[in-house]
């Protein structure tokens, strides 16, 4: 019965490829050689220019070509990279880094301070607009860039009142050095023949819609990856792309919230999950613009109080994630560790309406689920049934279509941030005691005064319920058992640049 | 017949038309701001109408209208909103003949098949052989291609490890999403041949043909064939239309880099360039197949003038 089933797959192959169909190249996620590490793409990167990489896929991609002057270690440790240290100032307001003198780009050409140089004043030219520049260069007065003869030096002076999170932003996956050379001759799509990076793998090929294909730089200043290349099927089905884990043409994959129960008690699959914090919150944004009682902030901490957290994060999220008490996520620096913030209260709850005089009179209210993933939905229900049972007020579940929520977020009808001078204010909370906390931290002279400050707005926040955090959520990742040396971050796709992966059959 | 050819091509022309500028409206109309999606957190007001500039959407709607369907002749479709660097032009040249060759390859498997299976059920009326194969269509008619690909895949890649689960590019690669695409087409000509023959086989001249001593396959392939092909053809074509529509399952499914499956990705990112030209590039493939149908009659059938 095999060997007929075998004949007929073969046959009708045959006839396929008599037919012409399938014809071109073939899909990198059929053939396996050794030393080659196969991860997927979870869609058609956008863009390969760093500066433009926003979304997952580009930043998944531009991440392991391409080198920061600083980056985060699995622990979320700030450590060198394309810098090998850097000094600060007494008062802490100018950064001198000193770049490392074997840092080559793919072309050939050696990294010098003036690739550092002009890669900072493409990244903040305003005629650009690039993604990212705002994210990296806030909080940066001045920068320039010296060659000192083999080395160079990078020096960076800091606004007084803006210097918070500089290295963490330094160590933002685009904030990379780029090749000049390629990309002014490469034209608008410089990316898409060849990349501009210093990192430890190189574009081979880019198959729109199909794969990459990255290729390993010998040169690479870390030392040479340990694999012989790359191959990124683009597979924007997150079942798909389990299906072909199991079916062995996948190394690496994550694993959709809807299977995590099934592999975790799956014999085989279960040794090769990897479960690790993620840095991601799913919250709830009480804004008082579209609902006018949570004004007071008494009816913010009732519903606070009324939605438990911890049956959540175990009966809809059966352990996975983990109820958030604080605002930033474990595994971000500033993890508000050990604070225990707004706890669940139904009697309490009842009594602050009470105490704003609103027990029994508050309007029906519209909860707008972000539609993006299953989670964000999965929390609103929960939430929303434990609102009506505990509090006894009507809510609705709004799903409307990306574009809508995206566009009720930037009209401040919908959700967060918290600062109100802040161009993300997303729920319109406006407290100065909030403020002065933000502002004072950001002008903190050390880290470990800044993040006490932090620490002091993130817990006002909190007990204002200006946001109410609901869960944390973690990261589920299937590895082969022949994959070694993978490490692993709470940040981006969830995984470090794959320089130290190893395949060993 | 050429005055006939030259009316329907003719035809076809105010169809494209309109179905550009509904299209476009749709587009339009449709909620949600592409500016404000594309900018995301990083929406400001003034970056949002530098955005508008760069795109030309601040322009009058009846000049972006018109530049548009200028455009749209010239085969120039813009870029792509979410990849400026992109030319849609370009990303249908690469994605389309993938399409057409995945929906060509399961029509023709399903002509073959279902016309020999057609053919075999009403030359033996209400034997064994029949009755399976009428439970066959019933089953390819009512089976959504999603739960058929589901359950192939769970057979013959994660099971037996026969065919890879996904992708594109082989022979084998190719096998599972034809059979899918194929299976509901399969079904329909299966039933429609059957019907056709037998109808044409009760005919006062199959009697004939018969009386004369003519063998069984004779008859069978100069008189019952030829004029039981009318219906089968039409089915053909609604096969190949429904083979386009269907990929934009099964490129998903099977992970297919062709244009069904850019549209859905484009539907998701909102990449409205790609949206429109899509269905306007399936449109026109739809005119195309009806007007090939409908002067096939004629090839087919002399009785058919127009």
């Amino acid at each position: 019965m095999y060997v007929l089933r075998r004949v007929v797959v073969v046959a009708v192959a045959v006839g396929l490829a008599a037919a012409g169909v399938g014809g071109g190249i073939p899909s990198p996620a059929t053939g396996q050689g050794a030393g080659v590490f196969r991860v997927p793409l979870g869609g058609e990167p956008p863009t390969g220019d760093p500066y433009f990489a926003t979304d997952f896929s580009s930043g998944d991609l531009t991440f392991l070509m391409y080198t920061t002057l600083v980056g985060l270690d699995s622990a979320g440790k700030i450590v060198p990279d394309g810098a090998r240290s850097w000094d600060v100032s007494p008062n802490g307001l100018v950064y001198t880094f000193h770049l490392r003198d074997n840092v080559q780009f793919h072309s050939g050409r050696k990294v010098t301070a003036a690739d550092w140089k002009w890669s900072f004043e493409r990244m903040g030219d305003p005629g650009l607009r690039t993604a990212v520049g705002d994210v990296v260069l806030a909080g940066i007065e001045g920068y320039d860039a010296q060659q000192r003869g083999a080395a160079g030096l990078a020096g960076f002076v800091l606004n007084p009142r803006a210097r918070g999170g500089f290295l963490n932003r330094l160590a933002y996956y685009a904030a990379v050095v780029l090749d000049r050379d390629v990309v002014e001759k490469g034209g608008k799509g410089w990316y898409e023949a060849r990349d501009a990076g210093s990192g430890p793998f190189t574009l081979k090929e880019w198959v729109h819609n199909d794969h990459v294909t990255l290729a390993t730089d010998p040169h690479y200043f870390l030392g040479a990856p340990k694999v012989s290349r790359v191959e990124m099927p683009i597979v924007p089905q997150a079942t798909t792309r389990l299906s072909e884990y199991q079916a062995g043409q996948l190394d690496l994959v994550s694993v959709p919230l809807a299977d995590y129960q099934r592999i975790r008690s799956d014999p085989v699959l279960g040794k090769e999950l990897l479960v690790f914090p993620r840095a991601q919150i799913i919250w709830f944004g009480p804004n008082p613009r579209v609902y006018e009682p949570f004004r007071d902030a008494r009816v913010r901490r009732a519903f606070a109080m009324a939605i438990d957290k911890v049956k959540i994060a175990k009966a809809v999220f059966f352990g996975f994630y983990q109820p958030a008490w604080s605002i930033v996520p474990p595994g971000i620096p500033g993890f508000y560790s050990g604070y225990k913030g707004l706890a669940y209260d139904p009697a309490q709850a009842k009594k602050l309406l009470a105490d704003a005089g609103v027990a029994g009179k508050l309007p029906p209210l519209t909860i707008a689920m972000n539609p993006i993933a299953q989670d964000y939905q999965m929390a609103a229900e929960a939430a929303a049934a434990m609102l009506k049972e505990n509090l006894g007020v009507d809510v609705a579940l709004q799903k409307t279509e990306f574009a809508n929520f995206q566009q009720g977020m930037n009209r401040r009808t919908v959700f967060l941030l918290l600062y109100s001078k802040s161009p993300l204010d997303r729920v319109s909370y406006a407290n100065p005691d909030f403020d002065r906390f933000v502002d004072d931290a950001n002008a903190a002279p050390t880290e470990a005064q800044r993040t006490v400050l932090y620490h002091k707005a993130e817990a006002l926040a909190v007990e204002d319920a200006a946001m109410i955090p609901i869960v944390f959520s973690q990261f589920a990742l299937l590895k082969k058992p022949y994959v070694h040396g993978l490490e692993t971050t709470p940040a981006l796709t969830g995984w470090l640049r794959f320089n130290a992966v190893s395949i060993q059959k | 017949m050429i005055c006939f050819l030259a009316y329907r091509v003719g035809l076809t022309l105010p169809l494209l038309l309109g179905a550009a500028v509904v299209i476009f409206l749709a587009g339009h109309y449709a909620p949600g701001d592409p500016v404000q999606v594309l900018l995301g957190d990083h929406y400001t007001p003034e970056a949002a109408a530098h955005m508008r500039h760069d795109l030309g959407l601040d322009r009058p709607f009846v000049v972006q209208l018109a530049a548009y369907i200028v455009h749209a002749a010239a085969f120039d479709f813009g870029v792509s909103y979410v990849n400026p660097a992109r030319r849609v032009r370009d990303i249908v040249r690469q994605t389309l003949p993938i399409s057409v060759r995945l929906a060509a390859c399961a029509v023709l498997l399903a002509t073959i098949l279902g016309v020999t299976l057609g053919v075999g059920a009403a030359v033996y009326p209400r034997s064994v052989v029949d009755r399976l194969i009428q439970i066959g269509v019933i089953a390819g008619l009512s089976v959504p291609s999603f739960v058929t690909g589901a359950i192939l895949v769970l057979l013959f890649a994660l099971r037996w490890r026969l065919l890879p689960v996904a992708g594109w590019g082989s022979p084998q690669a190719a096998v599972l999403p034809v059979i899918v695409l194929a299976a509901a087409p399969l079904a329909y000509i299966t039933r429609i041949s059957r019907a056709s023959v037998r109808q044409v086989m009760t005919e006062d001249y199959v009697r004939t043909a018969r009386s004369k001593g003519l063998r069984a396959p004779a008859v069978l392939l100069r008189h019952v064939l030829r004029n039981a092909a009318l219906p089968i053809v039409t089915t053909v074509g609604m096969a190949f239309g429904y083979a386009i529509t269907g990929a934009f399952v099964v490129e998903v499914i099977f992970n297919i880099p062709g244009m069904a499956r850019v549209a859905v990705d484009a539907i998701l990112q909102r990449d409205y360039t790609i949206i429109q030209t899509a269905v306007l590039v399936y449109t026109t493939l739809f005119v195309v197949i009806n007007l090939v149908v409908d002067l096939s009659y004629a090839f087919l059938n002399p009785r058919v003038r127009y």
